[in-house]
C-alpha cells in the first residue's frame, strides 16, 4: 500500500532517474555539450551567431510565455476532464471521453490551425490567446488522460475509508485522492509540460512569434539556414534539459511520505 | 426510580437482504438484527458473504433487494443522508486504508474538523485521547508508512472513533497482520467491547468471538446458518457445516 505508484506516460524527454545521477550520464553530456557548443558559437564564431541569437532572443520568452500559459490552462482542463472520466455520472463521463476521443484522434497542427482561423473569424481574438486556447484544448485532453491514471492508481481502500468516516464524494476526492494523485501525476505532467514546450514551435507557423518564428524570420532575411536552426536547435535542447531536471529534482521531493 | 423501559428496536436491523456480483450469490436473503451494546461476531468461510454482509450495514455495497434499517433510518431510502449516517458507523479495514499523505494525528483530526466542525485544538486534543487509549500516542506525529501493521490497524481504529460513532464494524481487522501483531489490536478491541460499544466483528479469531462475543453468527454460501452464544455455538454446534467449520479452523 505504502509503496511509491509510478505510471508511465512518456512523449517528452527522459527524465532522468535517480539511479543515474552520476557525472557520466546521457543528461550531463546532452546538457554539457549544448550549452558548450553555444557558448563556442557566440564567442568564437560571433559572426553569424551573435546576430542571430539577438534576434531570436525575444522568441524564447514568446516560447515559455505560450507554454507556461498553456500548461496552466492545459491542467485546469485536464483536471476536469479527469474527474468526468471517472465520474458515475454517464452523461459527464460521455463528455470527458469523447472530448478526450476527438482531441486525441485530430493532429495537433491541423488543430492549431482550425481553432486560430475558428477564433480569430468568429471572436477576433488575439493571435497569442489563439495559440493558447489551442495548445491548452489540446493537450487537456492528454492531461486528463494524465489525472485520469493518477487517480484511478489510488487504492480502492482510500476511497472506502473517506466514504466510511463520512466523507462525500467530493470531498473524498479533494481532500483524500487528489492529495496523493498528485504525486503520482507529477512526473507525467513534468513530462507533458516538455512536450508542450517543445510542440509550441508549431505555433511558429500562426502569426507568433516564438523561438521557431523568429529564426525562419532571421534566416529568410539573411540566408544563413544552416546556423539559425543549428542554434535554435541548440536553445530548444538547453531548454529541455534544464526542464526535465527540474522535475526529477520536484519527484524527488514530493515523494518524501513514501520513502519515511 | 427505577423504570421499566421499553424493548428497545433493533439499532441495526437487517431483513431478507440478497447481493448478487454476477453469477455469484453473495448474499441470499439474510435477515440479522443487533441491538445497542451488543457484540456480534461473524464468522464463516472465505466466500460466505460475512463480509459483504458487514459493508452493507453502511452502504460500501448496495444490496440488490431487502431493507437495512440503521439507528432508525432506512439507509436505501432516497430521504436518507447516508453519509450523515456512516458517521454513526465506524469501519475498520483489513487493510488499515489509513491515508498516508497525513500523519497519524491528522488521519484522526481530518473528519471531525471537516464534517463536524471541530476545531483544531479540540480535535488536536480529542485525537490525542484515543491514541493513547490505543496506545500510540508517542507516533502522533509520524507518517503511517513509518508504523507496524498492528500499530496501524490500532491508529485506524482510533480514526474510526475520532468520530464517536454509535457502531463500530470490523472487517477482518487482524487478517492482514502478523501473527505477533494480532494480540496489540485485540487487546484494544476487547477493551472497546468492555467500554459498551456496538460492535460487528468479521473475524477469524475465534479466541476473540469466544470472550467477547454476546452472539456468534455463522456464514456460509452467502446465507446465515447458524447463530447462538458463544458457549453453544463452540460447545454444541448444530449443523454439520457449523461442526466441519470449527473442525477446521479449532
Amino acid at each position: 500500500m505504502n509503496e511509491a505508484r509510478t505510471i508511465d506516460v512518456g512523449e517528452g524527454a527522459a527524465i532522468p532517474s535517480r539511479s543515474d545521477w552520476g557525472l557520466f550520464n546521457a543528461w550531463t553530456i546532452s546538457i554539457t555539450g549544448a550549452v558548450g557548443a553555444i557558448l563556442y558559437l557566440y564567442f568564437f564564431q560571433s559572426t553569424p551567431y551573435k546576430r542571430i541569437a539577438h534576434y531570436v532572443a525575444d522568441g524564447i520568452i514568446i516560447t515559455f510565455q505560450v507554454t507556461i500559459m498553456s500548461i496552466l490552462c492545459a491542467c485546469c482542463i485536464g483536471l476536469v476532464v479527469g474527474l468526468g472520466r471517472v465520474s458515475k455520472n454517464k452523461a459527464v463521463n460521455l463528455a470527458a471521453s469523447t472530448y478526450v476521443e476527438v482531441i486525441r484522434g485530430i493532429p495537433l497542427l491541423v488543430q492549431l490551425f482550425y481553432i486560430y482561423y475558428a477564433l480569430g473569424r468568429l471572436l477576433n481574438v488575439h493571435d497569442l490567446t489563439a495559440a493558447v486556447i489551442a495548445m491548452s484544448v489540446c493537450y487537456g485532453a492528454y492531461m486528463g488522460e494524465v489525472f485520469r491514471a493518477g487517480i484511478t492508481s489510488i487504492d480502492k481502500g482510500q476511497t472506502e475509508a473517506a466514504r466510511s468516516l463520512g466523507f462525500n464524494t467530493k470531498q473524498t476526492m479533494f481532500l483524500v485522492i487528489l492529495p496523493q494523485a498528485w504525486h503520482t501525476i507529477l512526473p507525467p505532467v513534468g513530462n507533458e509540460f516538455i512536450a508542450l514546450l517543445k510542440d509550441t514551435s508549431l505555433v511558429s507557423i500562426l502569426a507568433v512569434s516564438d523561438l521557431l518564428r523568429r529564426g525562419r524570420e532571421i534566416s529568410s532575411e539573411s540566408f544563413l539556414y544552416f546556423e539559425t536552426y543549428t542554434l535554435v536547435a541548440l536553445i530548444y535542447l538547453v531548454i529541455t534539459l534544464i526542464l526535465s531536471k527540474g522535475v526529477s529534482i520536484m519527484e524527488a521531493r514530493l515523494s518524501h511520505y513514501a520513502r519515511q | 426510580m427505577p423504570v421499566n423501559s421499553p424493548p428497545t428496536a433493533p439499532i441495526v436491523d437487517i431483513r431478507h437482504v440478497s447481493k448478487s456480483f454476477g453469477a455469484l450469490k453473495a448474499l441470499n436473503n439474510v435477515s440479522m438484527s443487533m441491538s445497542l451494546g451488543e457484540k456480534v461476531v461473524i464468522i464463516g468461510p472465505s466466500g460466505s458473504g460475512k463480509s459483504t454482509l458487514l459493508r452493507s450495514i453502511n452502504k460500501l455495497e448496495s444490496v440488490d433487494s431487502g431493507t437495512i434499517i440503521v439507528d432508525g433510518q432506512d439507509i436505501n431510502a432516497p430521504a436518507t443522508d447516508i453519509n450523515r449516517l456512516r458517521m454513526e458507523l465506524g469501519m475498520v479495514f483489513q487493510s488499515f486504508n489509513l491515508f498516508p499523505h497525513k500523519t497519524v494525528l491528522q488521519n484522526l483530526t481530518l473528519a471531525p474538523i471537516k464534517l463536524k466542525g471541530m476545531g483544531q485544538a479540540e480535535a488536536d486534543e480529542m485525537a490525542m485521547r484515543l491514541l493513547d487509549k490505543v496506545g500510540i500516542r508517542e507516533k502522533a506525529h509520524v507518517f503511517p508508512a513509518k508504523l507496524s501493521g498492528g500499530q496501524q490497524q490500532r491508529v485506524a481504529i482510533a480514526r474510526a472513533l475520532a468520530m464517536s460513532p454509535k457502531i463500530m464494524l470490523f472487517d477482518e481487522p487482524t487478517s492482514a497482520l502478523d501473527p505477533e501483531m494480532i494480540g496489540e489490536v485485540l487487546d484494544v478491541m476487547v477493551k472497546l467491547a468492555k467500554e459498551g460499544m456496538t460492535m460487528a466483528v468479521v473475524t477469524h479469531e475465534m479466541g476473540f468471538a469466544r470472550e467477547v462475543a454476546d452472539r456468534v453468527v455463522f456464514m456460509d454460501h452467502g446465507a446465515i446458518v447458524e447463530e447462538g452464544t458463544p458457549e453453544h455455538f463452540f460447545q454444541n454446534p448444530e449443523h454439520e457445516r457449523t461442526k466441519l467449520f470449527l473442525s477446521q479452523i479449532l
